[in-house]
């Protein structure tokens, strides 16, 4: 067959179009990584997931390795921050530092220590919305046997240093840093802030325990 | 000449300010906060009096409550005990079906009533859930705190009682009402229906109790503040509630 000048031309403009079409899927592949925040949190989970159910492994290992993969993915200065909600404009640095640290480990006890409750619960991602500026908000289910409803978990997420990270989960609809925000401002309210640190070495303490006993 | 002029000084005088501000800004401007995070603390204005009911309600359950739940629970098979729950979940449904009437959810307050009829019928005195299970017919809870805020009245005060737990002063208003719907009271007389209503009350609180054990436990494990802990638990809670009716 002899290619004629239309053949050609319609070669020519159907490599244009598909040159177009790369063009714009290209921010398209952007705007495709639409669930990028959920899935960065889904690969997370799983990964946790698995070491839970690592049951050969022991607790302490688990522990720590379950330490070593949420570090990076969780934005602990950011939680500490919001815990604080307005009290953290009247710490200065050092303050700010010792209640980040302090509050990193209390988190770490405190998921740490729940290890052992994990019984192979399925978790389920669903999807994810924005909430403006940046953030996302990631939705997942964690199926209970026996046919009960659903846990809801949802997880506050933004992206720092071309990294997903976590500032906030909620189960239940109920705001972990915000809950902790009420109980701080009290303690503090009541008893001052160097009271909150105390408290919250005490309990990480407490539950460090629990771990490995 | 002279108006040019004035504009030109008002635009000189912008570009100072609009630098001036910037700079400002830029020395004490943090980075951006998560939403949610300047929201206003709780202020509680009644909490002396909420936290000695708190401590009340606290002690109630663990020298009262919680030992008679856990002897029950020795005694009566997880079974037994949901299908307890599910019989006090099913009679207790005009509320329910009222306060989704009166949020104009006439679906949902329609579903409520077949739930009734089915599970009160196949479901042998709503001990069972066949409206659920076999048919799919959701549940829709709804309570006339619920409706009060539907309508836009705000919640008020934290408010702990004696016995009955956290409320907001909606809440509490909403539940008295919620009560009042109950209708034993209306077809007999009060000395019959009040040993009955409060004996239906404590046995509807060892059964929940029985199966939730570890409910204070697991929150006083990770609380520095029980009384927080449980103040923003519930406040939150009635918060996402009266949101996923919207």
């Amino acid at each position: 067959m002899k290619f004629g000048v239309s053949d050609k031309s319609r070669i020519v403009f159907a490599s244009l179009f598909v040159g177009v079409l790369t063009m714009i899927s290209a921010p398209g592949a952007v705007a495709r990584a639409d669930d990028s925040a959920m899935s960065a949190v889904q690969s997370m989970v799983n990964q946790a997931v698995k070491i839970l159910a690592d049951q050969a492994t022991p607790q302490a290992t688990r522990a720590s390795q379950l330490r070593d993969l949420i570090a990076p993915s969780f934005d602990f200065a950011a939680m500490s921050r919001s815990a604080l909600g307005y009290h953290w404009k009247s710490l200065n640095p050092a303050q700010r530092a010792d209640f980040t640290q302090t509050f990193t480990g209390f988190i770490e006890a405190a998921y740490g220590s729940k290890i052992g409750d994990y019984h192979g619960q399925q978790v389920n991602f669903i999807k994810q919305t924005s909430l403006g500026n940046g953030y996302f908000q990631v939705f997942s289910q964690i199926v209970q046997p026996g046919g009960k409803a659903p846990v809801p978990v949802n997880y506050l997420v933004e992206q720092k240093d071309g990294q997903w990270k976590v500032y906030d989960v909620t189960v239940d609809d109920i705001s972990i840093i915000a809950n902790y925000r009420t109980q701080f401002n009290r303690v503090i309210n009541e008893n001052g802030f160097d009271k909150l640190l105390a408290d919250l070495k005490a309990k990480q303490q407490q539950l460090n325990q629990t771990k490995s006993g | 000449m002279e108006v040019k002029r004035s504009f030109a000084a008002m635009a000189a005088l912008a570009m100072v300010l609009g630098f001036a501000r910037q700079s400002a800004l830029a020395e004490d401007q943090e980075p951006p906060h998560p939403p949610g995070e300047s929201t206003q603390v709780y202020s509680d204005p009644w909490a002396p009096f909420n936290e000695k009911m708190f401590s009340f309600n606290l002690k109630l359950d663990h020298y009262v409550l919680h030992p008679v739940a856990k002897g029950y629970a020795a005694v009566a098979p997880v079974i037994v005990r949901e299908s307890v729950g599910r019989f006090f979940n099913n009679v207790n449904f005009i509320p329910r079906v009222a306060n989704n009437l009166f949020q104009l959810r006439f679906p949902q307050a329609g579903d409520e009533l077949l739930r009734f009829g089915i599970n009160t019928t196949l479901g042998i005195a709503g001990v069972f859930d066949p409206a659920d299970r076999w048919f799919g017919i959701k549940p829709n809870p709804n309570d006339l705190g619920l409706t009060f805020g539907h309508y836009g009245i705000s919640p008020g005060p934290y408010l702990v009682l004696p016995f009955l737990g956290p409320f907001t002063v909606r809440d509490a208003i909403g539940s008295a009402g919620d009560q009042a719907m109950w209708p034993l009271p209306y077809f007999v007389p009060w000395y019959v229906s009040i040993p009955t209503d409060a004996g239906k009350g404590v046995i509807e609180a060892v059964n929940y109790r029985s199966l939730h054990l570890d409910l204070f436990e697991d929150v006083d494990r990770y609380a520095v503040d029980l009384y927080g802990a449980v103040e923003d638990g519930y406040m939150q809670k009635r918060a996402a509630e009266l949101k996923a009716l919207d």
